[in-house]
């Protein structure tokens, strides 16, 4: 057949302008009729060189920076650097601030889970029903941050040894009204999309990523979770008091997509389950320790990572003694979680890469920094 | 049920038991290990079920003014242990250190990362672009001697802005 | 035509008393030629003009907008005009003054032919459909032939405007478009088949008598054939779940993606209208046309058929809100392996019982017997056919299995997982 019909494959550039590609970010596809022979990745979009100008400015003047990075899980960004800069200079963080940082990352979590989980489902062609659901419940969070931090997306709320601010009286009841409300809307969103035959014949058996690739490929989050793995921070190295609280890691079956959506869904459950008994057990006492303005800490280097939404967001600093950094690198969960993009993507057509891409759930901030 | 850190001499015991020879440096936090044998040492860390090193957590580079380190977070699933090797590059122009790429399939795009901001080259990788950066642009920026400024001046807070830097370069960090 | 409705002018319930008027108040004063250029015209402004734009505007652009805002838990557009009603002027007025971009390197012959035609077909499916007893503008015996043969005239049209948009999008969307509406013509008309075999016409208006006649609309009779039609239909119509040709999230915009200003608005308006005349069209057939068991003596027939083809309309809104979109080769398989062999079945089951009728001779109550026997057996075909094809919906968890320890790899045991 192949000699009286030629067809030649051809490159086709899925972004950086498209509605799907979840920010600035290129796939050089070949493509031979709607089959991908080939899918190549092109970042750097959106590189802002911070690592480069983090060297440059004292601890506390990077943690803006790092809200920028991820700029859909702020809070997380944050708590990350943070816990970097204290295991550095060994500082401890008392109790309430430890709580309240619990809270604003479940929180945090919810919100940027709205934002995957619809996202991923406006990919599949669910004409923005399920994202619009979800994005009123986020908004809902938004005005939470803003209550508490003053700004709804680039927070700035960690500080080195705690938090910026203590919670505003109306804090508690607002965030115990929203949950019921949350709680209802991740039914209505499950019930619409996850028995769904069409977006379980778009999602099932799509993306697959077997365990060991996904292992030896670095994966995380729920990338890793979804093709079986068990592991997540929060329960292997707990940070901020992570082990007082009970929930469950949910973990999925065969590391496709349809397994990596019905985890962020059920992952939002477990974050208000959280976000639930910090509020209950809130302690008393300081928000954070004092810690000096120019903070120098002692040489050396550390790495320290956090769960974040997308996967395992590391922070490694080196310090010279001096106000500022020596060396700063984020470990971005959503640019080593691409390493898996072409084993994805080839052999499938261009809807699947779409729904491949949606799937990972990137973030092109964290990506290019 | 934390995670077990590995100090630098726990993780210089493992690599002299799986290949005798392979420690170069050790600190308190990490372990260097010798170009030569490095990929025989990673292959031994992965596969020998002791230390069982099967996720390469993360891989950056850093810039010490007379050398360079290429850092490796290594972390295994089943046993909840974290370690941390380095392999260092004497060479200032064009530092090469051997690839990973084989062993996990996880580290290509961080060493093109690292390549495009640092200049190192990784031998045995399969593909080495610079991806955040494009072809031809000049020099590489998170070394340290990038945008090197008139009057002597390094790039770098020593003291607050505003005050005199010191011309030299500051303490090593991590002996 | 019962005895409420009269001949004067005034008697708005049958609109074609104004036009015979108007025709015979020409005829007495010009030449019948001139009679003769008019009532076209006259039709085009009754038909179209008074009773499709308006309710393709208010339902299509306004209508459409605000239930799916409502399903998104938003409103939809409420600022301009009382409650956003002239929203659809705003849009036409925004369209217009827009500057409709023709990139360099495509073939502006084609690109500019694509909307006109797209716009023809919509306007032409209208001269054929009956609005009441004697409101229809041209009553062809061929009509639901006329339908399928024009409604392949968009499809040519929508693969006019990829491929003379040399992008490399709009060729996908073309491709497409060709490909499914290739595909799914075939259970389309092998469900209006069994439609002429049980009314034994053609004609839109004799299929409307029938129903009339026998009091049953043909969606009880044929429910399987309704269904066919409506998903094929909708694949025609490139709407969602089948919208692959325009798949926003995918492809941009398919083969609209250089399309910009009133050329684009002329696709939209007319992917609406188009829409409209495909529901009239199922109103006409299926859902009894003007007819309502009697009703229509007292309500004028123009409104009960535009409320069912609203109703129809508003099922394709429905669905549009709520489900995602097929991948081409499944849309494909979809087609081929379970709609056409259940429209065989159908084809089949119905020309049985039309046979048993005629040759019997009994009377016309046995119709609701064959109703009732069909609803039955055409849930069973579908639900056996895709047994058999392999629908098997208890096998896939939905919910992610749930651990409390971190650790390495958890294999799956057994078939079936499940968390809380």
């Amino acid at each position: 057949m192949s000699e009286i019909v030629q067809s030649e494959p051809f490159v086709m550039n899925i972004g950086p302008q498209h509605p799907s590609t979840h920010g600035v970010f290129r796939v050089k596809a070949t493509v031979d009729g709607e089959r991908i022979i080939d899918a190549e990745m092109v970042i750097g979009y959106l590189h802002r060189s911070m690592e480069k100008l983090a060297e440059e400015r004292t601890y506390t003047q990077n943690i803006p920076f790092t809200d920028r990075t991820d700029y859909l899980s702020s809070m997380s960004n944050n708590l990350g650097y943070c816990l970097a800069v204290e295991k550095l200079a060994d500082i401890e963080v008392p109790e309430r601030g430890q709580a309240i940082r619990v809270i604003m990352a479940e929180l945090q979590r919810v919100a940027s889970h709205c934002m995957g989980a619809g996202a991923f489902a406006n990919d599949t062609g669910a004409w923005q029903t399920p994202i619009m659901w979800f994005m009123r419940e986020r908004e809902k969070i938004l005005d939470i941050f803003e209550m508490t931090s003053g700004a709804r997306l680039t927070c700035n709320y960690m500080r080195i040894g705690g938090v910026a601010f203590d919670l505003p009286e109306s804090f508690e009841e607002e965030v115990r009204a929203f949950i019921p409300a949350m709680r209802q809307t991740i039914d209505d969103g499950e019930g619409l999309l996850s028995g769904n035959e069409i977006f379980i014949a778009r999602a099932r058996n799509v993306a697959v990523v077997p365990h060991e690739m996904a292992i030896n490929a670095s994966l995380s989050g729920p990338m890793l979770r979804g093709s079986g793995v068990a592991w997540d921070i929060r329960k292997a190295d707990p940070y901020c008091g992570y082990e007082q609280y009970d929930f469950e890691i949910p973990i999925g079956y065969q590391g496709d997509a349809y397994d990596r959506f019905i985890i962020r869904i059920e992952e939002m459950r477990q974050s208000l389950k959280i976000v639930e008994q910090a509020l209950d057990g809130l302690p008393g006492g300081p928000h954070s320790t004092e810690v000096p303005l120019a903070l120098r800490p002692p040489a050396g280097e550390a790495y320290a990572r956090i769960e974040s939404p997308r996967g395992e967001l590391g922070y490694y600093l080196v310090s010279d003694e001096g106000p500022s950094p020596y060396r700063f690198h984020i470990r971005p969960p959503s640019l080593i979680n691409l390493t898996v993009l072409r084993e994805m993507t080839v052999g499938g057509s261009i809807a699947d890469a779409i729904v491949a891409l949606g799937s990972i759930d990137i973030v092109v901030g964290e990506i290019d920094r | 049920m934390a995670t077990k850190w590995w100090s630098g001499a726990e993780l210089a015991a493992a690599a002299e038991r799986l290949v005798p020879g392979s420690v170069a440096r050790t600190s308190e936090t990490a372990c260097a290990l010798k170009p030569e044998s490095a990929l025989q040492t990673f292959r031994a860390l992965r596969d020998d079920p002791e230390t069982d090193f099967v996720h390469l957590t993360n891989l950056c580079a850093a810039d010490y003014w007379d050398h360079f380190e290429v850092v490796y977070h290594l972390q295994s699933l089943e046993r909840n242990q974290i370690a941390c090797a380095k392999v260092e590059a004497w060479e200032r122009e064009e530092p090469v250190v051997p690839s990973v790429v084989d062993i996990w399939q996880g580290a290509w795009i961080q060493e093109s990362e690292a390549y495009d901001l640092f200049g190192i080259g990784f031998e045995g990788h399969p593909n080495l672009t610079r991806i955040l950066l494009w072809e031809g642009y000049p020099g590489h920026p998170l070394r340290k001697d990038f945008l090197a400024m008139p009057g002597g001046l390094q790039p770098g807070l020593n003291e607050f802005a505003g005050t005199s830097a010191k011309p030299e370069p500051p303490v090593h960090p991590v002996q | 035509m019962g005895p409420l409705v009269t001949d004067h002018w005034y008697d708005l319930r049958d609109l074609s008393n104004i036009s015979r008027e108007i025709l015979e108040g020409i005829d007495k004063v010009a030449p019948s030629e001139v009679a003769y250029i008019v009532a076209p015209v006259l039709g085009f402004v009754a038909f179209f003009l008074i009773f499709v734009l308006p309710s393709q505007l208010i339902v299509g652009v306004y209508g459409e907008r605000r239930i799916i805002g409502r399903m998104q838990a938003r409103r939809g557009p409420n600022r301009v005009g009382p409650f956003g009603l002239l929203q659809p002027i705003a849009d036409a007025i925004k369209l217009l003054q827009k500057e409709a971009l023709t990139p360099k390197t495509a073939d502006r012959a084609i690109m500019w032919a694509a909307p006109i035609f797209f716009v023809a077909p919509a306007v032409l499916l209208f001269a054929t459909i009956p609005f009441g007893p004697r409101m229809i503008f041209a009553d062809i015996p061929v009509a639901l032939i006329y339908f399928i043969a024009i409604s392949a005239l968009p499809v040519l049209a929508a693969f006019m405007a990829g491929w003379g948009s040399n992008n490399k999008y709009s060729l996908y969307g073309a491709m497409r478009v060709v490909a499914m509406s290739v595909s799914y013509e075939v259970p389309l008309v092998l469900s209006l088949l069994a439609v002429v075999v049980f009314s034994s016409t053609m004609s839109l208006q004799g299929i409307v008598l029938f129903q009339a006649d026998v009091n049953l609309w043909l969606v009880f009779m044929m429910p399987l054939a309704f269904l066919i039609y409506f998903i094929s239909v909708s694949a025609e119509l490139n709407r969602t779940p089948t919208d692959i040709a325009e798949a926003e999230s995918e492809i941009v915009a398919g083969y609209l993606t250089e399309y910009s200003g009133m050329k684009w608005g002329l696709f939209y308006g007319m992917d609406i209208g188009y829409a409209l005349a495909a529901s009239a069209f199922a109103a006409t057939v299926f859902l009894g046309g003007w007819s309502m068991w009697g009703l229509e003596e007292w309500v004028p027939p123009w409104m009960i058929f535009i409320a069912k083809t609203h109703l129809f309309y508003f099922v394709f809104i429905w669905t549009r809100g709520t489900l995602p979109r097929l991948r081409i080769d499944q849309l494909m398989a979809f087609a081929w392996k379970f709609l056409l062999p259940l429209a065989v079945f159908n084809l089949f089951l119905v020309s049985l019982e039309r046979l048993l009728w005629v040759e019997n001779d009994i009377g016309d109550g046995i119709v609701f017997a064959f109703a009732a026997g069909n609803l039955v057996a055409s849930a069973a075909a579908a639900y056996l056919w895709a047994r058999l094809l392999g629908y098997r919906p208890e096998r896939i968890p939905t919910k992610p299995r749930l651990v409390r320890e971190a650790g390495g790899y958890v294999p799956v045991e057994g078939q079936t997982g499940g968390g809380e």
